[in-house]
Parts: structure tokens; C-alpha cells; sequence
């Protein structure tokens, strides 16, 4: 009966299996590390842009206040007598 | 080459990065295409086809390596891979079954006009059917292959003499898959009604299967599989499903013969199927379907009789719950999870220690079974509820609503919508963590095997095995295949060996651990091994797998290779780490309704559904995910707010299958139309990135400007008595933008308040807010109001026309208070201050207009009393015209009787009644004005000590003595002055400071607060600012109405002037009100008073007012009368008999006026025409010499301005 098992050549088969478990242990390494910087950069996009949508939030205040601010300064300077104390 | 990778990947660590962002581009595994080690989720998405069972990993893996292990495991392989490709196809045909929709419907109809191309349609039709039709033959021939090849497979695999390696357990768990699919197909085909179905396929199907089946042993031990449900070890939920829908099949077709079925039950208990029938009465197939094995089992009773005997126990199932300990096990664990993260992260240079490792490890196991647990109990709870309908729904609700809308309590939707949440919440914390432990497992698992295959298996071969040579070679084979003697330091393979043989090795192998994780074929490989070592190669074995009767094994070697063969398995699990807690975590089942669109026929057509509002249409509130926001929206007050995003993680994942697994894309279409529809009746989406935060921003910047919009309307629609309400609604209001602005950058308050009231411009000095107060005034308050002395509170006169106004609108409850309850509190509140004008109005006037607008009202307010003077100069020379020549004292003889009747006859005014009461209302209003600015006054006092109280420490003043003001530093600066410069100094002088400039500025600032802050203090009165622009507006009609006598002397009987005019008026009146009850004084009030008093006492006629007035005199007479009565005791008391009420108010009207000269004396006094000017910034000027004349007082700003 042609029992499980029987490797047939197990020396040559150990060896490989040896070899094996270095290159991988390598792939595994570098493809970890390949991981790792594209979860860093992943990240650091949604940093900036949380940042950048920050930033854009705080100039959108400032746009809308310099508007009103330009038009009362040109409202005032247009009536010049008003302010002649 | 490894040292400077890591290095350098630990250095970005040092970059500052914010947590909880959102993942767009999704985590970091997409990027790695690893295949073998452990396979690609890229590959899994791509190649996992079937909506509901993303499949374990190990089923897609090619296995090409296998043979590189040389165990004669080729034909194994290359069967396993052939199921594998059949069962992927399958589920390819399920779900294209799952999604098919009737077009039938969709074909158009010809008009008559068309008759004649009839012809030409059903052509066109018959071919858009055909290759519909086409789909269909071509799954149904896809399953009569396939279950001819899985019976043939099945077949040449159990034959006894075993003249091939195999089947492995990956082998039988493809058998068993491929039965599930079929399984499924078949239940498919049954439950859609669109699909042309015959029902006798299925029989035809089956019986091919079971026809061909020689041999029953492979079944046994897919039946020890089964075993496993019991003991719920190192499953995922997915695999659970599959082995309960493939029960009841696999027990049919063991049964399929008397003989067999005796063979069976003497090896599987009969109770032991019925208690897991019983216990899971439902499996869920596909998210809107569901399989009962006990139906199944009903449905072939025909076939087999003796197994349908059983089916009654199968009825009465308990129904499933999502119970309350799950709130606490997810607690406990996110707690621990974070824990042990925070361990591993908190030094990332230093090495992890191998328990911090473990530990990991064990949470991540924990945390796919909790996933698992939960997931499932969501399926099952969802299967259950299809499979039992809403019992009390009305006929008239469709199938799906009675299934879904229904039928979940609102407690089962919160529970639900807290369940989601949780999975979801777990699940991405630990997808966050991914590449974090991605080494830590690796390198567990890694010990874990090396452990097993370098000490166990050693001990084993030492000992037990070492007299069967069969079996330790297979253990040698073992460790052939996976040991990795390198990462151990003690040996070599060679002293290995050496060691192995002479067996006198006997302390444990120390091993450094490697960060690689042994391969699936590796682990394929063990777990075949392992099976053949248990099992002998007897597959007749009673007892299960690991069963221990009749084994040559002893107890302990058995348990230790039963518990690692079942953690193999989950080592691949691990492995996959992402894909699996993306499967787990998957949820978008909850979405899909297909089944049930089709059986209620509530989709008619194959376009867009969601576009028009048609009844025909799915109604979105039957949708699971639309349902549960509403849930979380309609119990604010659960705690579960924070989850009302949660359903789009639920949409997230339905968009997913749509896309990737169904591969249909209308129905990613409604998901997205659905989608858009939610957000839209909450916020507004536009494209993929949402800047949400930005979005909310916006919108509450509008909601505001419509709120404070909308408290203006509803002022504008009311008098002027509900300013106190605006006021506090304004407050409630602000109150909420200080609470919104911690987090949102909204607009500021009064910026938005200006540009409402449209109040920006530096040169506008009114306000919407001022001239709705003005014209109020004008129109209704001093017309309609009159005034109360006592209780200085102007009141709506009862006998005024009300005037007409628009109606008040209403808003949402959200625009007053918040809510129902707080409104109507509120509103009670209200009422309190809606029926008068006084302090409190005048407060609320004072802080809403503010020093910007309130001297534009005071302006408007002044030359309202100058207008009324000059209109009320022609009339009053109209009745000076008609006063008769002279008109002497009253004589004291006459008594009140005749003095009463003589003082008529010379006021024979009766054709000018009209131009009386015109008179008097002219002298009211002015009356009414110059209360007001009382009132104004006092208010304006008070705020104005309230500032000094603040600001009089900063600025270094005392309140002295009579109202003056003491500084409390001689000449030197005041004390915030000081403070700052001080400051200043001291900072500039440190080394360190930064920037030495601000400083500068800042004191510089300090000087400039405190010269505006001093400016302001002195403030003045308004009400005396009030009367000297009434006296200087009088100054021009001082010659007609205070005429100076031409002898020098006191005119007594000639004179016109404008006291004589008023005693008559007053009189006048006096009489009316006193004859009917109270007629004219509810008309005028108090105000009449004081509008002549003061016209009086600044023309300087007081005197002779008090001297010379008709009520005067006649209430003297009353007075010698009275005490002549009493002298005498004749009966001439009759004289005063009938002028009681008359006198009385004769007497109120002369307390009256001398209380006003009283006022007048204290605040105007003659001698000196001195008052307060304001100037148009709103600043007042304390205290100057007027020349007096109306031009003095233009510093105010103007009404136009």
C-alpha cells in the first residue's frame, strides 16, 4: 500500500526547504518594509491634506473678512466728511 | 542590505502624523502581490467571486509548489485545482442568478400605428431574450458538468486501495465548497421566479450525483468535518455557513440507501445532526435569502424516507437575539487591543520581547474570532428575520417591507445599529495596524511551527514512534518539509541528524525565530501529513478524526497533533491577515434585497430606479441602512450618535460587492443614487473626497444667517413689546454659535448679525433692527400706547384700532430653542413681557442696537418732537383765536358749581372738539417721547455704571463724591498702562525672548485702550440732552405762545399763552373722563402730563400755570367751600355735591404735574441752559453750554445716514 509520505529524496528536499526559508525570510523582509513606506505615505497624504484643508478653511475666513473689511474702507473713504472731526 | 531598510522606515516614524485620518487610497497590502507564502488579497478581490463567502485563503492558491515536496501529491493538486476553478465558476453563475432581473418588462410595447413591424419586434425581442437565455443554459449546463465531475472526483479519490496520494483536507474542503455552491445554485434557481426555472433539475441534478456514488466512505469524513461545528475551534464564520448548508445534503446522500442509513446512525449519532438542525434552523444563503436545512431535508423526504421521520423534531427553533454581553466584550477587548499596541509602539528601536509578540498574537486571534462571532450573529439574525415575517403587518405592505421594515423592534435596530458599529470600529482598528504586527505574527507563527516540528515531533520520534517505522517517517517527512534548522544556532542539520539517530538528545532545541511564515503549501502538506499519521490510512475509522478508539497513538501525541493541525488552519487566516478582517468585517449584505425586489415586484424596470419619485419604485425607507439612520437620528438621546455615519460603511461595503464580486453595475448605480439621496436630505455631496467638515461649515454658516433672518421676520411681524423676546432668542442663539465655534470655523456672531441687519457699512449708523424700532414707534407705539406714571410702563390703549400686520411665521423648532419643550417654555416666558413696554424692553433695545445705532434713534426720536411741536403751532393759534378776550380769576362766590359753568363759557371751543383732540394727542406723543427717553436714561445709566465698575480699575479712577471721578495716580500712566509696560520692559530685557516687537505693540495697544476707555466715561444724560432739544426746538413759537406783557406786569386776564391754552384743555378732559368712566384718559394716559408740563416749564410759565390753571383755581374754591361747610354746617355742601369724581381727578392731575415740574426742576433746571451732547460716534460730550438753538444739535446722525 503506497503509504502517505515518502519524500523521496529527503536530503536534497531539506536542503532546499532550508534555502527556501532564507530568500524568503529576504522577500519577506523588503516586501513588509515596501508595506510599511506606502502606509507611511498613505498617511502622510491624509496628514497634508487635513492640514491643507485646515489651512484652506482658516484663509477662507480671512477672504471673507477681508472682503467685508474692503468694502467698509471703501465705503468710509467715500464719505470723507464724516470722520472730519 | 536589511539593516538600512528598516532604518529608514523608522525614521518616517519621526514625522508628526495625525491619527484617525481617512484612508483614500486604502492600507498598505494593496501594494504587495505576494503569491505562495501567503496569497495576495489583491488576488483574493479579483478572484472571489461570490457576494456572501469570501473564502478562505487556502482555496484559491494554486498549490503549484506542492510538488516541490515531492509527496506524490500531483494528482491531489491538480484535482483540488480543478474543484477550485469549478467552484469559482459557480459562484460566478450564482451571482449572476442573485442579480438577474426580469426584462420582460422593460420590453417596449408597439403603438397601432406600428402593426405592421410587429414582426420586426418579437424578432429584436427574441434575440435581447436569447442571449439572456443563453446565460441561463449555459449555467444550467455549467451544473450538470459540475456535478458530474465532483462525483467523479469524489469517486476516484475514496476507492479503498488508495492507489493515489490524497485527498488532502484542502481537498475535501474544496469537495465540500463545490457542494455549496451547488447548493446554492439550486436554491437560487428555486427562489428567483424570473429565471425560467424547472424544478426537476435540481432532482435530475441530484440524482446524478448520488446515482453515481459507489462508494459512501469519503462522506464520513466529510462528516467528521462537520464535527467540527461542535467544537467551533478555528473557524470563521464563513466556513461555518458552508458546512451547515452542506449538512443536510451530505446526510441525504449518505442516506441514500436503507442499508447505508443503518450504517450511518450506528457511527454518527442521529441526535447529534437533529440538535445542530434545531440549533441553526436558519443559514444564510445570500443577503436576502436564506436555506432551512429542515426544509431541504423535507423537500427530498420522498427519496428518502427514513430521514424525513426526523424532520418534525426541526419546527420550533428560538428566534435569534443580539444580545447586551457583546457591548461588554467589545469594551474589554478594545482596551486590551490598544494596550497591547501602545506596548509594542512605545519605543519603536527597541526590540519586542517574545511575549509582547505572543501577546500580540493572541489579541489578533481574539479579535477575528470576536469579528467572526459578531459578523455571523448579524447573517444569522438577518437570515432569521427573512425566514419569519412580521406577523401583524397590514396586507397592504410588501413582502420586503414585512420582512425588513416590519419586522426589527426598535430595540433590534439599536442594537443592530451599536453591533455594526463595533465590528466596524474593531475592524478598522485592526486593519490600522496591519503592517505594525505584520513581523510579530510571522514571527509567532514561525516559532510556533519550528517549535512543533523541531521539539515535539523530535520527543515523538524518540519515543512513541520510535518501533513504527511507517509512521516516523512520516513525522521525519515533516519536519523534512518545513523545519528551518538555520534560525537555529545550536545545530546543524548534520548534528541534527546525527542527534535524530542516536536519540540522546534530550534537552529542547532553542531556536531564534525568523520573521517568515511557513508557506500554504507548506502548511497543506502538514496538515495531509498529520491527517495520514491520525488516520493510518483507515478511513473507515470510527469515532471521528481525532477520536481515540482503536488508535495505536497514545492520548497525549494525539491531542498535540490535534491542536496543531486545527491551528494550521488558522495560521493561514492570520496570514491573511487584511483579507480576513475584511471578510469579517464585511457588511454589506445588509443591503442588498434582490430576492425581494423581484417576489414583491416593486422594480419594474432594469433604468435607474431611483431617478423619478414613482410609486412603482423601491421606497428608500425600507432600506436596512436607511433605516438604521434613522433609528440613530430618531433617539437622539441613546448614545449611539456617533454612529449616524456607520450606515455608509454599510453602503461602502454593498458599493464594494456590487462592483467586485456581482459585477453588476446598476446596482452600483442604485447604491450610489441611494447613497446621494441620504446625504443629500442631511449634507450635500459632491464627488468621491468629501471635505465633510468644510461642508457642515458652510451649511451651519447658513442655517445661522437663515435663523437670524427669520427672528427679524418673525420681530418685524410683531410690536415692539417683542424686542425682549428677540433679545433672548438672539442669545439662545449666540449662545449656540460659542458651542458650534469650538469646533467649526464659523463666521462670527456679530459679523453675521450686521450683515442681517444689514448694518456693514462704517458710515450706516441705522440698522434694520433701529428703523424697524422707529417705524414701530412711529406707527404704532406712540399713537397706541399709553402710559402708566406709576408703574413706568406704557400699555396698549383699549380703545385704539389694532393695527394690521402680516401674520407671524413659523419655523422649525430648531430655529427657537431646540426642541418642542424647551419652545413652549420659552413662549411662556415670553408671554410675561409681550403686554407692556418698560425697563426690561428698554434694556433688551439698549444692548441690541448698542452705541452704533441707538443715537440714530434718538435722533429720529428728537426730531419727532420738533415735527409735532411745528404741527401742533397752528392748531393751538387756532384755539388761542377763539379764547375770548380777557378771562378773569375765577370768583370764589360762585363756588365750584358756577365756577365750573363760567370757566364753559369762556372755552367756547365746542365746534373745535376735533382740533382738541388732535392737540392733545400731539402734546401726548411729545409726552410719550420724552418718558421714553427716561426710561432710556435710567437704562443707560445703569449699563454705563456697570462698564465703569469694569473698566475703572484698568484705567486707575475712583468714583468720588457728587458724581465726580478721582483718578486714583497723579499725572503718572494707569494701571494697564503700566502693567504693560512693565511687561514690556521686563521681557525685552530677558535674552530669550522671541520676538520683542509684540511686546512693544502690545503696550503700545494698551495706551490706546486706555485713552478710548477714558473717552467714554463721562457719559451724559440722555434725558437731559432730550429736554434741552425741546427747549431749543420751542425758542421759535416763544413769541407766539409765550407773549411777554406789554405792561411789564403778569398778564392775568388777557393772556394766550400756551399755559391757558393747556388749562383748558386740561379741564377739558378732565371733565370727560370723570363724567364717562375713565373715557379719554385710557386714550391719552400719563403722557398728556408730561408732554405739556414740560412744554410749560420750558417756555418758564410754570408759575403761572400753577397760579392761573382753571382746575387749579377750581380746586381752591373746592377747598374754601369744603372748610366754610365745616364752619358753618349749613347744607351748602350740596354746592360740591356731584363734582366729587371731578375733583378727584383734578387732584391726580395736579399730584401729577407736580411730580413732572419736580422732575424737570432736578434734571433741566433754567438758570443754566446747559446739557450733554452726543456726538455721532455714539460718544457723549458732558456737560456744555448750548446756545439755544435746534442747530446746536446736529452732531447726531442724521435719519438718511
Amino acid at each position: 500500500m503506497a503509504r502517505a509520505g515518502g519524500i523521496t529524496n529527503a536530503v536534497n528536499v531539506g536542503i532546499a526547504v532550508q534555502a527556501d526559508w532564507e530568500n524568503r525570510e529576504f522577500i519577506s523582509h523588503i516586501s513588509l518594509n515596501v508595506r510599511r513606506l506606502f502606509d507611511f505615505l498613505v498617511q502622510f497624504e491624509a496628514t497634508t491634506k487635513s492640514k491643507l484643508a485646515s489651512l484652506n478653511e482658516k484663509l477662507d475666513v480671512l477672504e471673507r473678512r477681508l472682503e467685508l473689511l474692503e468694502v467698509q474702507v471703501g465705503n468710509a473713504s467715500a464719505n470723507p466728511s464724516l470722520f472730519a472731526t | 542590505m536589511a539593516v538600512p531598510v528598516e532604518e529608514a522606515i523608522a525614521a518616517l516614524s519621526t514625522f508628526s502624523l495625525e491619527d484617525e485620518q481617512p484612508e483614500v487610497q486604502g492600507p498598505g497590502v494593496w501594494v504587495s502581490t505576494e503569491r505562495g507564502a501567503t496569497e495576495s488579497p489583491i488576488a483574493l478581490k479579483m478572484h472571489s467571486v461570490i457576494i456572501n463567502h469570501r473564502l478562505p485563503p487556502s482555496s484559491f492558491v494554486e498549490y503549484s509548489d506542492v510538488s516541490a515536496y515531492r509527496l506524490s501529491l500531483s494528482e491531489d493538486t491538480k484535482a483540488l485545482n480543478q474543484l477550485n476553478a469549478l467552484s469559482q465558476e459557480g459562484k460566478e453563475m450564482a451571482s449572476v442568478l442573485y442579480t438577474y432581473r426580469s426584462c420582460v418588462k422593460a420590453l417596449p410595447q408597439l403603438p397601432d400605428s406600428m402593426k405592421q413591424s410587429q414582426a420586426d419586434l418579437y424578432l429584436e425581442t427574441y434575440q435581447v431574450l436569447d442571449l439572456e437565455m443563453s446565460r441561463l443554459r449555459e449555467i444550467q449546463r455549467w451544473q450538470a458538468s459540475a456535478s458530474s465531475k465532483l462525483a467523479a472526483d469524489m469517486q476516484r479519490f475514496s476507492r479503498p486501495e488508495r492507489r493515489i496520494n490524497g485527498p488532502t483536507i484542502s481537498h475535501l474542503w474544496s469537495m465540500l465548497k463545490l457542494l455549496d455552491v451547488l447548493v446554492q445554485l439550486d436554491h437560487l434557481k428555486n427562489a428567483k421566479a424570473s429565471i425560467p426555472n424547472d424544478f426537476s433539475w435540481y432532482k435530475r441534478t441530484f440524482t446524478q450525483v448520488s446515482g453515481q456514488w459507489q462508494d459512501t466512505d469519503s462522506m464520513r469524513e466529510e462528516l467528521d468535518d462537520l464535527q467540527s461545528l461542535e467544537l467551533d475551534f478555528a473557524l470563521l464564520f464563513p466556513e461555518r455557513h458552508i458546512l451547515l448548508r452542506v449538512l443536510p445534503v451530505l446526510v441525504v446522500l449518505v442516506t441514500s440507501s436503507e442499508k447505508d442509513s443503518e450504517s450511518l446512525y450506528k457511527r454518527v449519532k442521529i441526535n447529534r445532526l437533529i440538535n445542530i438542525f434545531k440549533n441553526e434552523a436558519v443559514i444564510p444563503a445570500f443577503p436576502d435569502l436564506h436555506l432551512s436545512p429542515a426544509a431541504i431535508l423535507k423537500e427530498l423526504s420522498t427519496y428518502f424516507p427514513k430521514f424525513s421521520s426526523q424532520t418534525r423534531l426541526l419546527t420550533l427553533p428560538a428566534p435569534h437575539e443580539l444580545p447586551p454581553p457583546i457591548r461588554a466584550e467589545h469594551d474589554d477587548f478594545v482596551i486590551r487591543f490598544a494596550s497591547a499596541m501602545n506596548q509594542s509602539t512605545d519605543g519603536s528601536d527597541v526590540e519586542w520581547s517574545k511575549e509582547v509578540k505572543g501577546n500580540m498574537y493572541d489579541m489578533i486571534v481574539e479579535g477575528f474570532q470576536l469579528l467572526s462571532r459578531w459578523t455571523a450573529r448579524i447573517w444569522e439574525q438577518c437570515a432569521w428575520k427573512f425566514s419569519r415575517p412580521c406577523k401583524d403587518a397590514s396586507p397592504s405592505f410588501s413582502d420586503y417591507e414585512k420582512v425588513v421594515r416590519y419586522n426589527y423592534s426598535a430595540e433590534e435596530r439599536k442594537a443592530l445599529v451599536e453591533l455594526v458599529s463595533y465590528i466596524k470600529s474593531v475592524g478598522s482598528m485592526m486593519q490600522r495596524c496591519d503592517t505594525l504586527v505584520a513581523d510579530a505574527l510571522w514571527e509567532t507563527i514561525h516559532a510556533e511551527v519550528q517549535d512543533f516540528v523541531q521539539n515535539t515531533l523530535a520527543t515523538m520520534l524518540r519515543t512513541t514512534f520510535r518501533k513504527k517505522k511507517d509512521l516516523s517517517r512520516i513525522l521525519s517527512d515533516m519536519r523534512t518539509l518545513s523545519a528551518d534548522w538555520m534560525a537555529n544556532t545550536n545545530k546543524s542539520e548534520s548534528e541534527l541528524q546525527s542527534s535524530q539517530h542516536g536519540g540522546e538528545e534530550s534537552k529542547a532545541n532553542i531556536f531564534y525565530p525568523r520573521a517568515v511564515a511557513p508557506t500554504t503549501a507548506q502548511v497543506h502538506c502538514l496538515q495531509f501529513l498529520i491527517y495520514e499519521v491520525v488516520s493510518g490510512g483507515n478511513l473507515r475509522r470510527p469515532g471521528g478524526l481525532f477520536g481515540n478508539s482503536g488508535s495505536e497513538i497514545p492520548v497525549n501525541d494525539l491531542k498535540q497533533l490535534e491542536t496543531f493541525f486545527y491551528k494550521l488552519g488558522f495560521f493561514l487566516h492570520i496570514l491573511d491577515y487584511s483579507a480576513t478582517v475584511a471578510t469579517l468585517t464585511d457588511l454589506g449584505f445588509l443591503w442588498f434585497r434582490e430576492f425581494y425586489l423581484e417576489s414583491s415586484r416593486v422594480i419594474q424596470t432594469l433604468v435607474a430606479p431611483y431617478s423619478p419619485p414613482h410609486p412603482g419604485y423601491f421606497p428608500i425607507e425600507c432600506s436596512l441602512p436607511w433605516m438604521l439612520v434613522d433609528c440613530v437620528l430618531e433617539s437622539p438621546n441613546s448614545g449611539i450618535l456617533e454612529s449616524v455615519l456607520m450606515p455608509f460603511d454599510i453602503y461602502n461595503d454593498s458599493a464594494q460587492q456590487a462592483l467586485v464580486l456581482l459585477k453588476q453595475r446598476f446596482l452600483y448605480d442604485e447604491i450610489e443614487a441611494e447613497v446621494a439621496k441620504l446625504v443629500d436630505q442631511k449634507v450635500l455631496l459632491l464627488g468621491r473626497m468629501i471635505n465633510l467638515r468644510s461642508l457642515i461649515t458652510e451649511r451651519i454658516n447658513k442655517v445661522f444667517r437663515e435663523n437670524i433672518e427669520f427672528l427679524f421676520d418673525r420681530f418685524e411681524c410683531q410690536d415692539l413689546c417683542a424686542i425682549v423676546e428677540l433679545e433672548r432668542l438672539l442669545d439662545v442663539l449666540k449662545h449656540s454659535h460659542e458651542l458650534l465655534s469650538r469646533d467649526l470655523s464659523v463666521d462670527s456672531f456679530s459679523l453675521m448679525l450686521n450683515e442681517m441687519q444689514e448694518n456693514i457699512s462704517l458710515v450706516s449708523f441705522s440698522s434694520r433692527l433701529a428703523s424697524q424700532i422707529w417705524s414701530e414707534m412711529q406707527s404704532d407705539f406712540l399713537p397706541n400706547f399709553i402710559l402708566c406714571n406709576t408703574t413706568q410702563r406704557f400699555i396698549r390703549s383699549s380703545r385704539t384700532v389694532p393695527v394690521q400686520k402680516p401674520s407671524v411665521p413659523s419655523a422649525k423648532p430648531s430655529f427657537y430653542c431646540g426642541t418642542q419643550d424647551l419652545n413652549s417654555a420659552h413662549q411662556s416666558f415670553a408671554r410675561l413681557h409681550s403686554g407692556f413696554f418698560g425697563i426690561p424692553h428698554m434694556f433688551s433695545i439698549v444692548r441690541l442696537l448698542g452705541s452704533r445705532s441707538l443715537p440714530w434713534l434718538i435722533r429720529a426720536l428728537l426730531d419727532h418732537i420738533s415735527n409735532k411741536i411745528t404741527l401742533l403751532e397752528p392748531m393751538i393759534t387756532g384755539l388761542q383765536e377763539s379764547l375770548p378776550k380777557s378771562i378773569g380769576l375765577l370768583p370764589f362766590d360762585g363756588g365750584v358749581t358756577g365756577c365750573v359753568r363760567l370757566v364753559k363759557e369762556h372755552l367756547n371751543w365746542d365746534t373745535k372738539s376735533e382740533l382738541k383732540a388732535e392737540v392733545l394727542h400731539g402734546i401726548k406723543e411729545i409726552g410719550s417721547v420724552l418718558y421714553w427717553m427716561g426710561l432710556l436714561d435710567i437704562v443707560m445709566r445703569e449699563k454705563d455704571s456697570m462698564d465703569f465698575m469694569q473698566t475703572a480699575p484698568w484705567l486707575g479712577l475712583l468714583p468720588g463724591g457728587d458724581g465726580q471721578i478721582v483718578t486714583s495716580q497723579d499725572g503718572g500712566d494707569s494701571p494697564v498702562v503700566s502693567l504693560f509696560k512693565s511687561t514690556a520692559a521686563a521681557m525685552v530685557s530677558y535674552p530669550g525672548c522671541p520676538s520683542p516687537t509684540s511686546f512693544h505693540i502690545m503696550s503700545k495697544q494698551a495706551e490706546a485702550a486706555d485713552l478710548l476707555y477714558k473717552a467714554n466715561l463721562n457719559t451724559g444724560s440722555v434725558l437731559e440732552y432730550a429736554l434741552a432739544f425741546t427747549s431749543a426746538a420751542l425758542d421759535k413759537y416763544c413769541s407766539k405762545w409765550s407773549a411777554a406783557p406789554k405792561t411789564g406786569f403778569i398778564d392775568i386776564t388777557i393772556s394766550k399763552d400756551f399755559y391757558r391754552i393747556y388749562s383748558g384743555l386740561q379741564i377739558g378732559y378732565l371733565e370727560e373722563s370723570s363724567q364717562v368712566a375713565s373715557n379719554s384718559h385710557e386714550r391719552l394716559g400719563d403722557s398728556v402730563a408730561w408732554g405739556a408740563c414740560t412744554i410749560i416749564y420750558l417756555l418758564g410759565q410754570q408759575l403761572h400755570f400753577e397760579l392761573f390753571d382753571f382746575s387749579y383755581q377750581i380746586l381752591n374754591i373746592a377747598e374754601v367751600e369744603a372748610v366754610s361747610v365745616i364752619q358753618t354746617h349749613k347744607n351748602s355742601q350740596f354746592a360740591v355735591q356731584g363734582w366729587e369724581s371731578l375733583l378727584e381727578a383734578m387732584k391726580k392731575a395736579r399730584r401729577l404735574n407736580n411730580h413732572v415740574f419736580s422732575m424737570l426742576k432736578a434734571r433741566c433746571p433754567l438758570e443754566e441752559k446747559t446739557a450733554c451732547a452726543i456726538k455721532q460716534s455714539g460718544a457723549p460730550i458732558h456737560r456744555i453750554k448750548f446756545d439755544n438753538t435746534v442747530s446746536a444739535f446736529e452732531t447726531l446722525p442724521q435719519k438718511g445716514a
